[in-house]
């Protein structure tokens, strides 16, 4: 149960991540002198977003457990984003997000960013929960 | 509920008394919490029988079938099994990992890692793993999750 809850975060975050990055991506091509009304998403490619998302939380679940040194952990995590890298490449070619290098570039850029935040944002709730934890402790340690 | 504090001077004095229309969860929580301190249980060591009180122990760990308690004097041998000790501690006594318990009022204090594990400083300042999946649940027994 605690699997699911954990896969269905991350694929929201995900989710949420890669949505924020194509409203970025409409910013730019505005910003360049597209016409932002002609920068429109199909049913097909917002499907694809959350998909994306929920394949790429699979890996998080069964890769990265908590029981392995810092060291073996982060070489982990790199080649977890090189995977999941992979998978999204895969992804953005079959659901056809992008058609020319530039759009391919564009998608790169917003993977890594997207990679980071979901790991800042992992970071945050860790270091919220210490705190938590932490403040909540105080009021029923005992005294020695 | 209304709850009434009243001071008494010592320690043998103290007592809760709960009145209640029905023993609902919420109470039965109450009362495992209260009574957590006052619990004992048969320990050895060395051939020795000794009888420990639960506020004394700081985690207990299972290692090849044996279960191990551990508190500031040292390190003892138990007959019960983690699962037993665990329904018959209660309060905040928790599973912090697949073969370990932590009495969660002998923690200092708690640093996450990246990996999201939680490593808890005990106030004898032994390191104990909480798992990334147990988290939760500390979380929830402390009233915060």
């Amino acid at each position: 149960m605690n699997k699911l809850k954990l896969w269905l975060e991350q694929t929201m975050m995900i989710s949420f991540a890669i949505f924020v990055g194509i409203i970025i991506e409409g910013l730019v091509y505005s910003f360049m002198g597209d016409n932002l009304a002609d920068f429109n998403l199909t049913w097909l490619q917002l499907v694809s977003v959350i998909l994306t998302g929920a394949v790429c939380s699979l890996p998080t679940l069964f890769w990265l457990t908590d029981d392995l040194p810092k060291n073996k952990f982060i070489v982990r995590i790199i080649l977890h984003c090189i995977c999941l890298y992979a998978v999204v490449t895969l992804f953005g070619f079959v659901f056809k997000w992008f058609e020319h290098m530039e759009g391919f570039i564009f998608m790169t850029i917003i993977y890594f960013m997207v990679y980071i935040y979901v790991c800042l944002m992992t970071l945050w709730f860790h270091k919220r929960d210490e705190n938590q934890i932490n403040k909540a402790l105080d009021d029923i340690r005992d005294e020695e | 509920m209304q709850v009434i504090v009243e001071r008494v001077n010592s320690k043998e004095e103290e007592q809760a008394v709960i009145k209640a229309v029905e023993v609902t969860d919420e109470i039965s929580g109450a009362i495992e919490l209260l009574e957590g301190d006052s619990k004992s249980f048969t320990v050895s060591k060395d051939g020795k029988v000794y009888i420990i009180k639960a506020s004394a122990v700081y985690y207990i760990e299972s290692v090849d079938k044996k279960t191990f308690v551990y508190t500031k004097q040292g390190c003892y041998d138990c007959k019960y099994r983690l699962y037993e000790l665990e329904v018959m501690l209660g309060g905040y006594f928790m599973r912090c990992s697949k073969s370990m318990i932590i009495n969660l009022k002998k923690i200092k204090n708690v640093k996450s890692q990246i990996s999201g594990r939680v490593d808890a400083t005990m106030l004898n300042d032994e390191i104990v793993v909480i798992s990334r999946g147990y988290v939760k649940d500390v979380k929830r027994r402390l009233g915060i999750g």
